[in-house]
């Protein structure tokens, strides 16, 4: 059985419309990516699946159990953990207590001590600068640490919006390569990202997204056929076909 | 000269409190309490009603009542807006507070209620030829413990943690797994336990009470949350604290013509806020709740 798994999904803000059609199946310890261009809705979907936004239609199953229109609060706490786009770190808090604050979303409290030492051992970066204002952190510091803040409640499934954002390409060739360490520990990933080539040479499979809904789904292997993307990615495929 | 001093200072204090409690709730929900005024309202009316159990019974009804009261306004009225914009919400507590006020006025009469509840905090306190009042210094006492409290909570609870993220960015906080309500409620609890403590010293100066008790020091208090800088604590603590202090100095400076205190102070407020528009400690991460 799938981990997570949805179909049909929309949503948007407000009277406006940006999902039309989101389906994705998760396995267990799965990395699956999600590109497109800009405006396809990549973030509403994710933010649809962690339950800030509310879908207006569609059915979200995870692990097995129908969470849509759950709070996010709720989803967290059933191992559906969300870094946004940006980072969202609240950076008049110490990275101490950004970390602290990721705590919350756990189910079991007995474990924190535990999931924050594996954490900042995933990040060492992060755990020399554990009493600094997270605001002085470098953008790539940052990044790392709402990883870290997401990944101490123990998700069962771990979902990135652009994490390559706004980083330089040395930072994130570290953030990519800590991806790779956390699937390693079992935890399924979904990475949205722009720069499709990143994501598609480490995800096992792509979703392809333009104008609220998923169009294409590539393998690793399609990934290396530049046309297959471009087709998949600018909508000529039609054209041609 | 030192009795100007600690009315400034004790002024300061009550007038930080009752922003604080306004900064609190803002804090959370993007919501301007206009009914923290009645909060305070019922904890003057808790207190003098209640007086003649004794003063610690007393305090507990009035501080676990008007807790309660804030309590109930979030459970009853807010809680069901939380999709609103913070305008429905500003409307919805002028509602609220206006409904209080007319049940007061139902319940105890439109007429003051008068009651010495405290009776130990007014008189002098002599030093050889300087007096000062005892209540001017009981309440800088009481300002500062609870402000204090307040701080340690804040500061270094797990409650106050996530109270402290709610504030910063509400929808990143339920992403982690705060719970909305539960924060939200707890805000409107420590509101109304710090209107209660506002309500105790404007009583025992006043002496008495009206349904109309606690508009005043509310709208100052707001004003001194608007200068301290919205979205941030401390800000507003410090705010309400320039507040009272400004208007307690006016007072003694202007002497006859204490009539324009309100008038300077106002000139003072648009001159801070031309120069400091975001207020005096402007809360970096404060985003406008969509």
């Amino acid at each position: 059985m799938s981990l997570l798994s949805v179909r049909d999904l929309q949503a948007g803000y407000g009277k406006v419309q940006v999902l039309f059609n989101g389906h994705i199946e998760v396995e267990p310890g799965e990395l699956v990516g999600i590109v497109g261009p800009n405006g396809a809705g990549k973030s509403t979907f994710l933010a649809a699946l962690a339950g800030s936004v509310k879908p207006s239609h569609g059915d979200i199953e995870f692990r097995g159990a129908s969470i849509r229109g759950r709070k996010p609060e709720d989803i967290v706490r059933l191992g559906l953990a969300l870094v946004p786009e940006g980072r969202a770190i609240f950076t008049d808090l110490t990275v101490n207590e950004n970390l602290l604050l990721g705590l919350t979303g756990r189910r079991d409290k007995s474990g924190s001590a535990k999931a924050l030492a594996e954490v900042t051992d995933l990040f060492p970066v992060i755990n020399s600068h554990r009493n600094h204002q997270a605001g002085l952190l470098s953008g790539g510091q940052q990044q790392q640490l709402a990883i870290a803040r997401a990944l101490v409640s123990e998700p069962s499934l771990l979902m990135l919006d652009e994490p390559s954002l706004g980083l330089s390409p040395m930072v994130i060739k570290d953030v990519f390569g800590v991806l790779n360490r956390i699937q390693e520990l079992g935890t399924a990933i979904i990475v949205v990202e722009q720069r499709a080539h990143l994501i598609m040479s480490i995800a096992s499979r792509t979703l392809v997204m333009r104008e609220g809904h998923v169009r294409a789904t590539l393998s690793r292997e399609d990934a290396k056929d530049e046309t297959k993307l471009a087709a998949a990615y600018f909508g000529t495929g039609e054209d041609r076909e | 000269m030192i009795q100007t001093i600690l009315d400034a200072l004790s002024y300061g204090g009550l007038y930080g409190l009752a922003a604080l409690g306004i900064g609190l709730v803002f804090g959370v929900m993007r919501l301007v309490n206009f009914a923290h005024g009645e909060l305070i309202a019922i904890g003057a009316y808790l207190f003098i009603i209640t007086i003649d159990l004794g003063l610690p019974i007393s305090i507990m009804i009035a501080v676990t009542g008007t807790a309660i009261l804030a309590l109930l306004m979030e459970l009853s009225v807010f809680k069901r807006l939380r999709l609103a914009g913070p305008s429905v919400l500003l409307i919805a507590s002028f509602g609220v507070s206006i409904f209080l006020q007319r049940l007061y006025e139902i319940i105890f009469g439109a007429l003051p209620i008068s009651g010495q509840i405290a009776p130990w905090m007014s008189g002098v306190i002599e030093f050889g030829d300087t007096t000062i009042t005892r209540g001017s210094v009981l309440t800088i006492i009481l300002a500062l413990v609870l402000l204090a409290g307040m701080r340690f909570l804040i500061e270094n609870t797990t409650l106050g943690l996530q109270i402290r993220a709610a504030s910063s960015d509400f929808q990143t906080a339920r992403l982690l797994g705060v719970r909305s309500n539960y924060v939200i409620g707890a805000a409107f609890v420590f509101s109304g336990v710090l209107a209660a403590a506002v309500a105790f010293v404007l009583v025992t100066q006043r002496g008495s009470v009206d349904p109309l008790f606690g508009i005043n020091i509310t709208i100052l208090a707001l004003v001194g949350t608007v200068i301290g800088g919205l979205g941030s604590l401390q800000g507003a603590a410090l705010g309400g604290f320039a507040v009272g202090m400004t208007i307690s100095l006016l007072n003694s400076f202007l002497g006859n013509y204490r009539v324009y205190t309100y008038t300077w102070l106002f000139i003072l407020v648009i001159i801070v806020l031309l120069i400091r528009p975001s207020g005096l400690i402007s809360n970096k991460a404060f985003k406008e709740r969509a």
